[in-house]
């Protein structure tokens, strides 16, 4: 411990979880700055979020497409699944602007610490 | 003068065909094999001589090695010790399939979109695997965000799918058209000298920028290929 309490007037413990919460908040914020730093070279993020989008919706055409042409059920899965293919390229494009940590995947926790 | 994609194409060396299956070895073969290679010698000779004070080329060797596992225990934690030589290997493999490519007259074998999706399929494979075996049945949860009203999963679950079924097809894109597109590029740039003649110096000094931002390029795909392994690794072992 460097932060050691000077004198007996002090509860060295009562704040500790706050200190804690405190410290860890600024050391996630570096690192996020850190990772955003690295990862926004101007045209690889543009590159980055095009290939999402379209290739989401790429994946969303063919699998509707698949289906019409398996089940013949006319145009209408192609439809559906364009519109859904276009919501998830959307949402993998939000996803990886929100934390440009590169995540496709759900909230990444910037917890250096392992929970398991 | 040759077409700007002529580099692109695929020579058999040695043709072969077991039960009908063509099974040639190829150019492309070829310099998979030379990456391959060239890791191989990089890092066993590299670190041949197991010196304390590491030399130059040990300190190479040993920067690669925790370089990958540092960006294994920030992405995906204690829990992702036991996939770093994969990681590492699949890092290895694209860093180098890149740089080789950019010497003249070689061929770059991740400018073909069916490597990059092989790796990428099994990436995506290997993660889900990973995924089920570890959490079972709970794992199909990942398709659901937490939070969300339960009325709202027709609509949200098969967003959530088509999003996880994209990850394959947008890693092997990402990595391929990067690639493809830079060495198109150079030719397209390259084809510029010969033609103006004298005048050529002015594309050349291009060319020149161009390969610096290509190498850089080559080295920052090979990263986010990994990262993005290891993201996923993460929302396997971790789920959200």
């Amino acid at each position: 411990m460097t932060e050691r309490d000077p004198g007996p007037s002090g509860p060295p413990l009562k704040d500790l979880k706050a200190r804690i919460a405190r410290v860890r908040e600024r050391e996630d914020a570096a690192e996020a700055k850190r990772q955003g730093r690295a990862n926004l070279s101007g045209s690889g993020v543009v590159l980055r979020v095009g290939i999402e989008l379209a290739g989401t919706l790429a994946v969303g055409v063919a699998i509707g497409w698949g289906l019409d042409r398996w089940l013949g059920t006319g145009p209408w899965l192609l439809v559906v699944f364009f519109f859904l293919g276009a919501a998830a390229g959307v949402l993998n494009v939000y996803r990886a602007v929100k934390n440009l940590g590169l995540a496709a995947g759900y909230r990444r926790d910037l917890d250096p610490g392992d929970k398991d | 003068m040759a077409s700007p994609l002529a580099q692109f194409e695929i020579k058999n060396i040695a043709e072969a065909s077991v039960g009908g299956v063509n099974v040639s070895f190829t150019n492309s073969a070829l310099f998979m094999v030379i990456a391959i290679t060239a890791i191989t010698l990089f890092l066993v000779l590299g670190v041949r001589k197991r010196a304390t004070v590491p030399g130059r080329w040990q300190s190479m060797a040993e920067l690669s090695y925790e370089f990958i596992a540092g960006l294994v225990r920030d992405n995906v934690g204690q829990a992702g010790r036991p996939y770093f030589p994969f990681i590492f290997t699949l890092f290895m493999f694209i860093l180098f399939c890149n740089t080789i490519g950019l010497i003249p007259f070689s061929f770059t074998p991740t400018s073909h979109i069916i490597v990059t999706f092989a790796m990428a399929f099994a990436v995506f494979i290997g993660v889900t695997i990973v995924g089920i075996v570890k959490h079972g049945t709970k794992w199909f949860s990942y398709f659901f965000p937490p939070g969300a009203p339960i009325y709202m999963a027709p609509l949200l679950v098969p967003i959530e799918i088509l999003s996880y079924l994209a990850r394959p097809v947008t890693l092997s894109l990402r990595l391929f058209a990067n690639m493809m597109a830079g060495h198109t590029m150079l030719k397209v740039f390259a084809g510029f000298v010969v033609a103006l003649g004298l005048l050529g110096a002015a594309p050349l000094a291009i060319l020149v920028g161009l390969f610096i931002l290509e190498l850089i390029v080559a080295v920052l795909q090979a990263f986010v290929f990994t990262i993005l392994t290891c993201l996923y690794l993460h929302d396997a072992l971790h789920l959200h």
